[in-house]
């Protein structure tokens, strides 16, 4: 393994350091965060994320599984009750509302799961001290002279702590 | 609005690794203290579990209800379960949507909340149901007989509604675990650690992870808050959709979401005041979270006595003899205690929040959020019994008092909160770590150090 694995522990000299990074040509870096930092996902230029057709899709479906399941099923046994429409919309409409919103809701959260990769294993660069106040760099595949300049790189932008090799 | 001295002293800002250390120190070997109060639970649970098995052979009979007064103890003891569970989704997601850094340190513990009174609430249909077997004929499944629930009816609606809040919020406290989770996950060795690891999933933080899990919490958020409300005035429709005086009315559904909020704030001060200060957490939890809740405590205060004196207004107004009288006697006749106990908990004792001094008066507060606990308990048996007590028809005239088993099993359900949410509290972090470390950066790196 040739990668270089940076730490950090302030979110500026992170910022710092993807910037150069990125602007140097390493695009596939690896960022580390102990909380989410909207700053650190710009520098990355990572743009919104899919999780958004997830969630729509997710949506949609719930709307038309509670149209289909309300409309369909009082067709299906057409007894007029309390003196309303067979098809009462307004009253189907509350089951349509809720279903719409839990397809939402369980369609994102595996697109996270998806998009994320998880459950998986943690990664090998992964250090303890990200999820405590550290932020970590990845660099894969740096090699000979390039190396040694990610790594001045790096220590210039303020990292506390460099592995190479990683 | 919050005043220089209650803000969290910089010079006492805790670092990120204080944050870890802090929050996650609660979880633990616990004390003596603690098993007791496990076993305190156990054993008002195992009460209520003797007077349900009870009514479940002995039949309906056991519970105080009768003919007109059909809903009871049980109905109240559900909407007030289902009352306490909005305050969660309120303070993570209509104040993560509106920006207020307050939540920060309390919305975890605001959602756990959320998640165990829902899960308390849903007993109670069970309960009510009598034979418990048939609950399956609310879910809409494919038979022979080609049967569906009538979707028609608030009662199906309620189930949508109730079903779907539980499972939202459990993604929402979920997700916002995760990160907490793999702190845990590097915190321990053995056991634990395998535990928490699975639970997290094998989260690294990774930024590009991070990114997924942002959008998705806004989300969450966005659908949650529209939830919240649906699910409040789909329970006022319970009684709304009825034409009994005292139920059919309009301001229903804003009148119930009010009273949901008012409650579930009360009791997120409630609990955490003893939690502050059982596992130190004053540094976190400060005065300005208890100002700010206390203040939304008193809004909502405003709201629900606003509702009460409407409801007089619309009967009056409607010159509805029937309703007139329904109202009349809501506050002269048999229920005359309970409907000025929840006027004196719900709208006279909330005013002395409009003084700092209680706001910042820990003890005070503590003392009107239990206040407010039972008004509001005490809000839905007015709206539920008197009600039915007093329809159309003198000669159907007839009054309802809870009977012992109704009585063992609405304490026991208290005891079933509170039992959840003592194993939550040794378990899981109490405060949302990663939103407290986010908060702390900005804090040390933009607001400097004085």
């Amino acid at each position: 393994m040739s990668g270089i694995l940076a730490q950090f522990d302030t979110l500026g000299a992170t910022k710092k350091a993807i910037e150069r990074l990125m602007a140097d040509g390493h695009s596939d870096l690896d960022v580390y965060s102990p909380f989410p930092a909207p700053e650190l996902e710009e520098a990355m230029g990572i743009v919104a994320s899919p999780v958004r057709r997830w969630a729509l899709i997710g949506g949609i479906t719930g709307f038309s599984t509670a149209t289909a399941l309300t409309g369909l099923t009082a067709v299906a046994y057409p007894l007029v009750t309390q003196g309303k429409p067979i098809l009462s919309w307004p009253a189907y409409f509350i089951i349509m509302f809720e279903m719409t919103i839990l397809f939402t809701g369980l369609f994102g959260f595996l697109g996270v799961l998806h998009h994320t990769r998880k459950p998986g294993r943690l990664s090998a660069q992964y250090r303890t001290n990200f999820s405590v106040d550290r932020f970590g760099v990845y660099v894969p595949s740096a090699a000979g002279a390039e190396q040694s300049g990610v790594e001045a790189l790096v220590r210039d932008a303020g990292a506390v702590e460099v592995e190479v090799g990683v | 609005m919050a005043t220089a001295e209650i803000e969290v002293p910089r010079e006492g800002l805790p670092s990120l690794a204080d944050a870890n250390r802090d929050i996650s120190r609660p979880i633990s070997t616990p004390y003596k203290r603690y098993w007791l109060l496990i076993g305190i639970c156990l054993v008002l649970i195992a009460a209520a579990g003797i007077a349900w098995a009870i009514q479940i052979r002995d039949g309906m009979g056991r519970a105080g209800i009768n003919n007109p007064v059909n809903w009871g103890v049980y109905i109240v003891t559900f909407v007030f379960w289902v009352g306490i569970a909005h305050s969660g989704t309120l303070i993570s997601a209509v104040l993560y949507l509106v920006r207020s850094g307050w939540r920060t340190t309390i919305n975890r513990t605001a959602e756990a909340m959320t998640i165990f009174a829902v899960m308390t609430a849903g007993l109670f249909p069970l309960i009510h149901l009598g034979r418990v077997w048939y609950f399956y004929y609310l879910v809409p499944y494919p038979s022979t007989r080609l049967l569906w629930p009538n979707f028609r009816s608030p009662l199906v609606w309620d189930m949508f509604a109730i079903g779907t809040y539980f499972t939202i919020s459990l993604v929402f406290w979920y997700l916002g675990l995760i990160p907490d989770l793999a702190v845990l996950r590097d915190k321990f060795t053995g056991i634990r650690k395998k535990l928490y690891g699975a639970f997290s999933l094998g989260w690294t933080g990774s930024v590009r992870d991070w990114a997924h899990y942002r959008r998705l919490y806004l989300y969450l958020a966005g659908i949650a808050t529209p939830l919240v409300l649906s699910v409040h005035s789909v329970v006022s429709w319970d009684f709304a959709m009825g034409i009994v005086p005292g139920w059919h009315s309009t301001i229903f559904a804003p009148y119930f979401v009010a009273g949901a909020i008012f409650s579930g704030i009360a009791m997120v001060i409630t609990i955490t005041i003893p939690l502050r200060w059982a596992f130190g957490l004053d540094r976190y939890i400060t005065k300005y979270h208890f100002d700010n809740m206390s203040k939304l405590l008193l809004f909502t205060s405003l709201i629900v006595g606003y509702a009460y004196g409407m409801e007089y207004f619309l009967a009056w107004f409607s010159a509805d003899p029937i309703e007139i009288e329904s109202f009349r006697w809501r506050g002269t006749g048999f229920y005359a205690g309970p409907f000025w106990i929840m006027v004196f908990c719900n709208v006279v004792v909330p005013m002395s929040l409009w003084f700092k001094r209680t706001r910042h008066s820990l003890k005070a507060l503590f003392v009107i959020s239990v206040f407010v606990n039972i008004g509001m308990w005490y809000e839905r048996f007015v709206i539920i019994v008197t009600s039915l007590a007093h329809e159309f028809d003198p000669s159907a005239w007839q009054v309802y008092t809870p009977s012992l088993t109704e009585i063992t099993i609405m304490v026991g359900s208290f005891a079933w909160f509170f039992f959840w949410f003592l194993l939550f509290a040794k378990t899981l972090p109490v405060i949302s770590i990663a939103e407290v470390k986010e908060h702390l950066a900005h804090e040390h790196e933009h607001g400097g150090h004085s």
